[in-house]
C-alpha cells in the first residue's frame, strides 16, 4: 500500500502531496531578475514630469518663433538654431566661459591639490581648516555674489578703502566696472566659491592612497617631489577625472555670480557676459521697461545648442581622462 | 466608537462647507507692483479703497522693478498672473490683448476723468485695456539744493554749463553725477532727454513717421553729449546697479542725478531729510532743456481673474479725484485731471520742468520700442570709447520701425 503511494507520487522516497490548499508559487525568473525595477517607478515618474516633460517641451517651441508672449506658435523648423549659431554675442559669452573654466581649472588642480596635501598631513585643527575652506561652497551662488559686490563696490565697498589705509592704494580698482579687472574678478569669486570642493575631492583621493606605496618610494630613494609626482598624482586620476568634469559643467553653466555681481548684461560692456546672462536675457529681456528684446524661442535654440555641446564634450572628456586612470 | 467617529467627520465636512460659504461673501483681488520703494503709500491708498468697500480686499505684492517684467511674462504665460497687473503702455499692452491675457475695459471703465495723453496711452485702436491707476512720471534732472547753494552754483540749462558746472564740482572734490550704469536704464533716459532736447516733440513725432532719424547730423550730437557726460559720473558706474545709486544720491554722494517723479519716494524712504530740486535735463548745445514723460505702469485686469466685476470697481475707484490726490501727495504725478499736489514742492517743481519740452518716453511707442534696450547694450561702447556716437546713433536708429504715416 505504502509503495503504491510512492509510485503515485512518481518519485521513491518523496513523500506524496497531502491534501489541502495549494501552495503560492515563488517569483518567475522575469520577476527576479528585473522586479527591482518597480521600486524606481516613482522618482522616474517624477524625473519624467519635472525634467523631460519640460525638456520635450522646450524643444517643441524652440522650432517656433515663439517671443514668450501672446499664443504665436509659429512653425519655423530650425531658423532659431541657424540664428543662434550665426550670433557673434554666442560665441563671444563662450568665451568668456572658456576663459573661467581655464582659469578656475588651473587654480582648482593647483591651488586646491596643494591645500589638499597639506590636510592629508593632518596638522593641527585639521577640521577647522576643512570646515572654514568648504564654508563658501555651501553659500548660495547669489550670496556669494552680493557679498563681493558689497566688498568690491567703488562706492560702498571696503576693499578699496583697506587697501589705501594700507598705503596700497595703487592696488585699488574699480574691480567690476573697469573692462580689465571685471572678468578676472569675476573668476576670483568664482574659484574662492568652488575652492573646497577641489579640497575635498582630492582630499578623498589622497587618504585612498596606501601609504605602502609611498613608503616603498621612499625606500628605493625617491625625493618627494618624485614620490608625489610619480606615485601620489597618478594614483589622484579618478579626482582629476571628476573635478575637471564637474568644473567644465558647473562653469558653462553659470549664470548666478554674474548676474549679481555684473547685472544682466554682462557689465561693462558685455566682458562677464557668459552663456547664461546670454539666455537669460534672451528670453526674458534684459530692459526692465518694455518686451522689445525678448525671444524666448531662440533664447531655448541656444540653450539646446549648449546643452547638446555640453554633454559631447564631457563625454570626451570621461572617456579621455578615464584612459589615463586606466594606464595610471 | 466606530460610529462617533463617523458623525465627527461628517460634522466636520458639513463645517467646511457652511465656512467656505461665508468666506466667499469677501472677495480678495490679488495685485502685482512694480515698486518696492512705495509699499507703504500704496498700501495707505489700498487702505482707503477697502475702507470704502468692505467686501473687497487687495492683496499687493511688491517686486524689484528689474525683475518684474520677467515674472510678469512668465505667470501669464503660465496662467498664473494676478487679478490686477501693471503693464507698460503701447505694444506690450497691445501684445496681451492680442494674446488674451487682459479684460477689454471699454464698456466697462470711464476714463472721461483722466488726462488727454492718459486715455490715449490706454487706449489701442479704441479699446480700453487698462487704467493708469498710480499716474505718470516725468523725468528730469534732480540736484541737491544745499550743495548747489552753498558753493553758490546754479541748475544748468545746456550741455556747455553742465559740462563747465561738472568740472567745478570736481575740483571742489564733489561727485557731479550719480548715475547707476550697470544695466543701461540711467543712459537709455539720458539719450532719450538728450535727443528730446534737440527733437523736441514734433521731431520725434518726425522720427516716428520716419522723416527724421536719429542719425541726422543735429541728433547725433545728443550721442555726443552722452559720450561725454560719462566723465562726470561717480567711480565704477558701469557696476552701480540702480538702487544702490539711487541710495548714493538719496545720502547725498553726488550732486545731481538724473531722475523722474516715481523716484522721490525712495529718496525719502532713504533718507527723510533729503533736500532736491528738480530741472528739465540740459539740452544739446541749441536745444531747448526736455524732460520724459512715461506712464506708470497702467493696470490691467487678468482675463482669467474670477472677480472682474470687483477688479473693475476697484480701478474705478483708483481713477478718482481721492485717490489721485494721494498718488500726487505721496508718490508721483498723476494722470487724473484737476489734481495738483497739495503741499509737494518737488512734484510741483516736476510738473513746472514738464513744461519746458516734454517728450514721451520712447518705449511705448510702437515704432520707437526697441531704442531703449539698444541704448542698454551699447551704451557702455559708447561710455569706454569701443563705438563712435555716429555708429552709437546708427544702432539705435537700426531698431525704428517708421509708421510712416
Amino acid at each position: 500500500m505504502a509503495d503504491q503511494r510512492l509510485q503515485t507520487a512518481g518519485l521513491r522516497g518523496s513523500p506524496p502531496r497531502a491534501a489541502g490548499p495549494t501552495r503560492r508559487r515563488g517569483p518567475s525568473r522575469g520577476q527576479r531578475k528585473y522586479g527591482h525595477l518597480w521600486f524606481i517607478v516613482p522618482g522616474l515618474a517624477f524625473f519624467m514630469a519635472v525634467m523631460i516633460g519640460p525638456a520635450i517641451f522646450a524643444v517643441g517651441v524652440s522650432l517656433t518663433s515663439w517671443s514668450g508672449l501672446g499664443k504665436d506658435f509659429s512653425f519655423v523648423g530650425l531658423q532659431n538654431y541657424i540664428n543662434a549659431l550665426s550670433y557673434w554675442p554666442f560665441y563671444r559669452a563662450a568665451l568668456n566661459n572658456l576663459t573661467i573654466f581655464i582659469s578656475i581649472l588651473i587654480f582648482q588642480h593647483t591651488f586646491g591639490l596643494f591645500i589638499a596635501v597639506q590636510l592629508n598631513a593632518k596638522p593641527k585643527f585639521m577640521e577647522l581648516y576643512r570646515t572654514v575652506l568648504f564654508l563658501p561652497v555651501i553659500i548660495s551662488l547669489v550670496s556669494t555674489g552680493f557679498i563681493w559686490t558689497l566688498m568690491l563696490s567703488s562706492n560702498i565697498g571696503f576693499i578699496n578703502p583697506v587697501l589705501k589705509d594700507l598705503h596700497l592704494g595703487f592696488l585699488a580698482k574699480n574691480w567690476l566696472s573697469d573692462p580689465n579687472w571685471a572678468l578676472p574678478t569675476v573668476i576670483v569669486v568664482t574659484a574662492w566659491n568652488s575652492l573646497g570642493w577641489s579640497i575635498v575631492l582630492y582630499l578623498a583621493g589622497l587618504q585612498n592612497i596606501p601609504e605602502e606605496l609611498q613608503q616603498a618610494a621612499q625606500i628605493d630613494g625617491a625625493n618627494a617631489w618624485q614620490v608625489f609626482w610619480r606615485v601620489t598624482f597618478p594614483m589622484l586620476s579618478p579626482s582629476f577625472t571628476s573635478l575637471t568634469v564637474l568644473t567644465f559643467i558647473g562653469v558653462f553653466r553659470a549664470f548666478d555670480v554674474v548676474y549679481v555681481l555684473t547685472g544682466p548684461i554682462g557689465s561693462p560692456n558685455f566682458r562677464t557676459d557668459v552663456l547664461g546672462t546670454l539666455i537669460y536675457r534672451s528670453a526674458f529681456g534684459g530692459s526692465g521697461f518694455n518686451n522689445s528684446d525678448v525671444r524666448m524661442s531662440f533664447a531655448i535654440a541656444m540653450a539646446i545648442i549648449l546643452f547638446l555641446v555640453m554633454t559631447l564634450i564631457s563625454w570626451g572628456m570621461i572617456t579621455i581622462l578615464r584612459k589615463r586612470e586606466i594606464d595610471a | 466608537m466606530r460610529n462617533i467617529g463617523k458623525t465627527l467627520l461628517i460634522g466636520a465636512l458639513f463645517a467646511s462647507t457652511a465656512l467656505s460659504a461665508f468666506a466667499d461673501d469677501k472677495v480678495v483681488l490679488t495685485m502685482w507692483h512694480n515698486h518696492p520703494e512705495w509699499k507703504a503709500r500704496v498700501e495707505a491708498i489700498l487702505s482707503k479703497f477697502e475702507e470704502q468697500n468692505p467686501g473687497i480686499d487687495i492683496q499687493l505684492e511688491e517686486i524689484a522693478g528689474t525683475n518684474y517684467t520677467t515674472r510678469l511674462n512668465t505667470a501669464l504665460a503660465a496662467g498664473e498672473a494676478p487679478d490686477l497687473f501693471g503693464l507698460s503702455p503701447g505694444p506690450d499692452t497691445a501684445a496681451a490683448a492680442a494674446a488674451g491675457y487682459n479684460v477689454d475695459l471699454t464698456d466697462k471703465l470711464d476714463i472721461s476723468g483722466l488726462t488727454d495723453s492718459a486715455k490715449a496711452a490706454v487706449t489701442i485702436d479704441g479699446k480700453v485695456w487698462s487704467a493708469p491707476i498710480l499716474g505718470s512720471y516725468t523725468v528730469g534732472l534732480y540736484y541737491q539744493r544745499k550743495v548747489f547753494d552753498e558753493n553758490g552754483l546754479k541748475p544748468p540749462t545746456n550741455q556747455s554749463e553742465f559740462m563747465a558746472l561738472c568740472k567745478t564740482l570736481q575740483d571742489k572734490g564733489i561727485t557731479p553725477m550719480i548715475a547707476p550704469a550697470q544695466d543701461g536704464i540711467i543712459p537709455a533716459f539720458l539719450y532719450m532727454m538728450m535727443a528730446s532736447s534737440v527733437l523736441k516733440a514734433d521731431g520725434f513725432d518726425a522720427v516716428r513717421k520716419g522723416t527724421r532719424k536719429l542719425t541726422d547730423p543735429d541728433v547725433v550730437k545728443a550721442a555726443y553729449f552722452l559720450r561725454d557726460i560719462y566723465g562726470c559720473f561717480q567711480e565704477g558706474s558701469l557696476a552701480t546697479p540702480y538702487v544702490e545709486g539711487k541710495a548714493l544720491f538719496a545720502l547725498g554722494k553726488g550732486a545731481m542725478l538724473e531722475g523722474g517723479s516715481a523716484d522721490y519716494a525712495g529718496f525719502l524712504e532713504t533718507n527723510p531729510k533729503v533736500d532736491l530740486g528738480v530741472v528739465p535735463f540740459p539740452a544739446v548745445d541749441g536745444g531747448v532743456p526736455a524732460t520724459v514723460t512715461g506712464m506708470e505702469a497702467p493696470y490691467n485686469i487678468n482675463a482669467k481673474s474670477q472677480h472682474i466685476d470687483a477688479a473693475v470697481k476697484f480701478l474705478q475707484w483708483m481713477v478718482g479725484k481721492e485717490p489721485a490726490q494721494m498718488v500726487v501727495d505721496n508718490i508721483t504725478l498723476t494722470t487724473t485731471k484737476g489734481v495738483l499736489p497739495s503741499d509737494n514742492r518737488v512734484m510741483k517743481e516736476m510738473i513746472q520742468a514738464g513744461t519746458s519740452n516734454d517728450v514721451r518716453v520712447f518705449y511705448e511707442l510702437p515704432e520707437t520700442g526697441g531704442v531703449f534696450g539698444a541704448i542698454q547694450q551699447n551704451a557702455a561702447a559708447l561710455f569706454l570709447g569701443e563705438m563712435s556716437p555716429e555708429d552709437f546713433s546708427a544702432a539705435l536708429q537700426a531698431t525704428i520701425k517708421p509708421s510712416g504715416t
